[in-house]
């Protein structure tokens, strides 16, 4: 048996885009208008919204007229232990910290080109979309009072700043030019769904003394949840130290408690139907499910890339989902005022219907997965509370319509923000230029509607997977192109910068050769209007 | 996704893919993707290397070689055929981004023989074959759920349903070997769920079952099958799994002097190709299989002999005529009559629209009938039981063929009356 030795071990890859890099120091109270340092050629401003949301500012001295707003994606809103801080890349406190931009290099060459940035650090963090929203408007008044000559704003924003951003495109056609949702989340319930069902399958079959959300109100809750995240962290450290030692046949935690029968299917493949159940992608920052270690015989080489590979990708992906799943559903439930997440009529048995035979090798065949599809029938299900259900639904939407340029961009393996909550918003905007252009021919006439919605995908290589010279899994690399959260090159970036920016100008979207140029010179960016992202299993799918 | 510019199929589709190139297209000439006024464009993926190839490696250079004939006299109304083949080892996300090349950066007309069931099912989802209209021709899988029109609507089979196959072994177990100790090696996956569903509806309870998982056949894992089936004490046992998991397996046997009456499958039992991976000759003889088609060494055959012939002249010299070949071949030969009915000025349209008029008519190497209609999408319909000799070469069992054709459903297996179609002349199809 192979014996692997992980080059550096898993971790969750929230740190890079969730939880926001720390770039401008700025006052906590509001003021009515910014502090200004004055300083040549850049100079930057802070201050704080009415909601003494705390924002940032930076101009150079050629000042074109083009502000970039940017919202910053989910952080913690309640401070995480030490060592789950660092496991999740978390920072340890609540911080409300603004971020101008997605990162200080992207930021200098916006500057450079003469592009105004600003940013909020929003007054709550967690899901915070509605006051974000309010906020981030108040911004854009303050900004063009500072900055007179200002003449056109740009939303752009990841993650949760992704869906803040979709929403001042579709409610502010007005204030706004251009905007990028990049990586969004989509709708809240299919999203926490995903997130909750992959904490439910960690729970059932691993742990089930994870409680999994319908926490407890105060502090009792708050020690559930960091209970439930270490416990998460704990079965992952687990599982991988198990694939490690043997591949093939992954012992099983000594928390989980399925039916022994059900242990002789390796626990690799529990995890694959977890992955698969809650609509992870199957491709992860360092596993492609595809390659696999030279030199291995060829029976043993098409094992590894059919069943082994999808495991390891498994496990990267559901780690970061599983976490997630605990931080957002104790927010949730805190917001919605109980349990959110409901399986109670999920047919799971449905849900990887087509799937089950794309991976059967990683399910370990139809019987392996008829078993763990059984632990899933036999296992209590979670039932949310009807009213935080509804009040849920309240803390986001989108419509999709938008009467300004939007473009879309993702990974197309984000394991946080799956494609589907991209696919989403395209297909709702989809149905909405439908309607218009029918609209248009019901009243004779002949021109179609100007398409508001350019969607750009970022597909993983076909193999990326990396191994070290013993031909163990080599995780030290930097995450994959496509795969991870928002995980953006500066290429990309500004890429998407420049094409917002003659967006702004013109009020429609670049197109043919030049189109294809951009994103070509950018590297790994594809316009495909054939290709739809899976839907979130929310939807069916 | 909305349409934003004038004309289908120009560079709206164009993309830039993984692997990080741009792949601008520019209006043809003729108006359809893969179909210039000299080129029809075709595509297929298939294992080429690793485990799973042995014998599959083969299919795409026959199908190219049939090309090469075609090409040579005349091709197809003056185009010529261009077939573009994809290694994906069988995995079945790699065949999602071989396919992404061959439809983004290729632009093929059509897939043609696109094989293996997880695959092909992986492809059909994540890169959107029916959202695209793209159409993908004779399958090479059995898998019944390719049967669905409603999820299926641009795709053919080629091959009987593993469905079907099981009801006519099952028939022919009852009619042989009642009484005697039965045993299956089968796949656990798809492969398996129809098989092991219609042994089970036509009444066949197997004494000692043992299932593999895809990709974990090997020497070893191969003794532990062989084992359980001696334990058991099955006399007669059904092979119905791939190649690489049939030669490990009755070379183990072999090795254990455990001699059974095998019946192999029709996906795993191809001679020449079991031989090459290491099967000796005796286990072979008197094992019975099922075939869809005339043996390969059959020259009495009028397709079978053209066929060889091509092989001799186009395809990749010392290339042995075997099933693959034979089936390679065969799936050129109703490609190039399925673009012949879809008439001088192709699209993708008309080339499915064709497959439901005409494809039930078409030339083919199998005994059976072709199902395909507006309302089916079903290939071949049939087997016959044939046995093989000490030479590894295939005879019909019972001395002539027997040809029997049934549904995938609880519709009987009844003794075929068909009469296939003569090979067009000269092996070129004259068809429209």
């Amino acid at each position: 048996m192979r014996i692997f030795k992980f080059k550096r071990s898993l971790t969750l890859v929230a740190g890079s885009a969730l939880a926001a890099s720390l770039l401008v120091a700025a006052p906590t109270v509001a003021s009515a208008a910014p502090a200004c340092d004055g300083k040549f050629p850049v100079q930057t401003c802070g201050g704080a919204t009415s909601d003494g949301a705390p924002y940032a500012m930076m101009v150079p001295a050629n000042f074109n007229g083009t502000v970039y707003l940017y919202s910053h994606g989910y952080r913690n809103d309640v401070p995480l232990p030490a060592a789950l801080s660092a496991a999740t890349g978390f920072p340890a406190t609540v911080t409300n910290t603004p971020q101008p931009g997605p990162n200080a290099t992207v930021i200098a060459a916006l500057l450079a080109k003469g592009y105004g940035v600003v940013g909020s650090g929003f007054a709550r963090q967690g899901w915070n979309a509605d006051s974000a929203i309010k906020t981030n408007v108040e911004l854009v008044g303050v900004f063009k009072k500072q900055f007179t000559t200002t003449t056109k704003v740009i939303a752009w924003g990841e993650s949760l700043g992704g869906f803040i951003t979709q929403s001042l495109a579709e409610k502010y056609p007005d204030l706004f030019s251009a905007a990028a949702p990049l990586c969004m989340a989509s709708d809240v319930t299919p999203l926490s769904t995903m997130a909750g069902d992959a904490l439910w399958g960690i729970k059932t079959f691993f742990d089930p003394t994870i409680k999994g959300g319908n926490y407890s109100a105060g502090a009792a809750g708050y020690a559930e949840a960091m209970g439930d995240l270490g416990k998460v962290f704990t079965v992952i450290q687990t599982l991988q130290a198990a694939f490690a030692a043997n591949p093939s046949t992954p012992a099983w935690p000594a928390t989980s408690k399925v039916p022994d029968a059900i242990k002789g299917i390796p626990s690799r493949s529990a995890l694959v139907m977890v992955a698969l159940m809650s609509g992870v992608p199957m491709q992860s920052a360092h596993f492609d499910s595809t390659s696999a270690p030279a030199g291995l015989p060829a029976a043993n080489a098409l094992s590894f890339q059919v069943a082994i590979n999808p495991a390891f990708a498994a496990l990267e992906n559901v780690a970061t989902a599983a976490a997630l799943g605990v931080l957002v559903t104790y927010d949730f439930e805190l917001q919605a005022g109980g349990a959110i997440f409901d399986n109670s009529t999920t047919d799971y048995a449905a849900r990887i219907a087509e799937e089950q035979y794309i991976w059967a090798s990683a399910l370990s065949g139809n019987s392996g997965t008829a078993g763990l599809l059984s632990v899933l029938a036999a296992s209590p299900r979670a039932k949310a509370a009807p009213a935080a259900v509804e009040k849920l639904k309240t803390l986001g939407t989108h419509t999709g319509k938008v009467e300004i340029p939007t473009i879309l961009f993702t990974g197309v393996a984000d394991p946080v923000t799956a494609a589907g909550n991209q696919q989403s918003v395209a297909d709702k905007y989809a149905a909405y230029y439908a309607e218009k252009w029918e609209a248009v021919k019901k009243a004779k006439g002949y021109k179609r509607p100007a398409n508001n919605q350019l969607v750009l995908w970022n597909f993983p290589l076909e193999k990326y997977s990396k191994y070290t010279a013993a031909g163990a899994p080599d995780t030290s690399v930097p995450a994959a192109t496509g795969t991870n959260h928002c995980n953006f090159t500066t290429s990309q970036y500004m890429a998407i910068a420049d094409l917002l920016a003659y967006a702004s100008t013109t009020g429609k979207h670049l197109s043919g050769g030049p189109l294809l140029t951009k994103i070509r010179k950018a590297g790994n960016m594809t316009y495909d209007r054939g290709y739809s992202a899976p839907k979130l299993k929310y939807y069916g799918e | 996704m909305i349409r934003t510019t004038r004309r289908k199929g120009t560079w709206l589709a164009a993309t830039v893919l993984a692997v990080g190139s741009l792949f601008a297209t520019s209006l043809p000439a003729y108006a359809e993707t893969g179909v210039t006024s000299n080129e029809i464009k075709l595509g297929i993926t298939l294992p080429l290397t690793g485990a799973a190839s042995p014998g599959y490696n083969k299919i795409g250079n026959a199908m190219n070689a049939y090309f090469k004939y075609v090409n040579d006299n005349g091709g197809v109304y003056g185009r010529k055929v261009t077939l573009i083949q994809k290694n994906d080892e069988y995995s079945p996300q790699l065949s999602i981004a071989k396919t992404n090349e061959l439809v983004l950066k290729d632009k093929v007309f059509a897939l043609v023989g696109p094989l293996g069931t997880a695959n092909f099912t992986s492809v059909h989802k994540s890169v959107g074959i029916a959202k695209r209209g793209i159409p993908s021709l004779f399958l090479n899988t059995g898998f019944s759920g390719f049967a669905n029109k409603k999820t299926y609507p641009t795709s053919f089979m080629v091959l009987p349903s593993y469905a079907m196959e099981a009801k006519i072994i099952a028939q022919f177990l009852k009619e042989n070997y009642a009484g005697k100790k039965l045993g299956i090696v089968y796949q656990n996956d798809e492969f398996g769920i129809d098989g092991m569903g219609a042994f089970k509806a036509a009444g066949i309870k197997f004494d000692v079952s043992v299932a593999y998982t895809s990709g974990t056949q090997s020497i070893p894992t191969a003794q532990t099958w062989v084992s359980q089936l001696a334990a058991g004490g099955a006399q007669v046992v059904v092979f119905f799994g791939v190649t690489s998991a049939a030669a490990p397996t009755l070379a183990v046997s072999a090795a254990a002097k455990y001699a059974p009456q095998w019946i192999l499958g029709s996906v795993g039992a191809d001679p020449i190709t079991l031989r090459g991976l290491g099967v000796p000759l005796a286990v072979l003889n008197g094992a019975l299989t099922l075939a869809g088609n005339p043996s390969p060494n059959d020259t009495s055959d009028e397709y079978v002999k053209q066929f060889r012939e091509v092989n001799t002249k186009y395809n990749i010299a010392g290339t042995a005529f075997d099933d693959y070949v034979l089936q390679g071949m065969n799936i050129a030969l109703m490609t190039v009559q399925a673009l012949r009915a879809a008439g001088p000025k192709p699209t993708r349209k008309g080339l499915i629209s064709a497959m439901e008029s005409k494809g039930s008519s078409f030339a083919s190497v199998a005994y059976s009938p072709l199902g395909f209609s507006k309302t089916s999408n079903v290939g071949h319909t049939g087997y016959y039981m044939a046995v093989m000799d000490a030479n590894g070469d295939r005879k019909p069992f019972g001395g002539k063929v027997s040809l029997y054709t049934t549904d995938s459903g609880s519709g009987p297996v009844v003794l075929s009356t068909f009469k296939r179609p003569a090979m067009p002349a000269k092996g070129l199809p004259s068809n429209s």
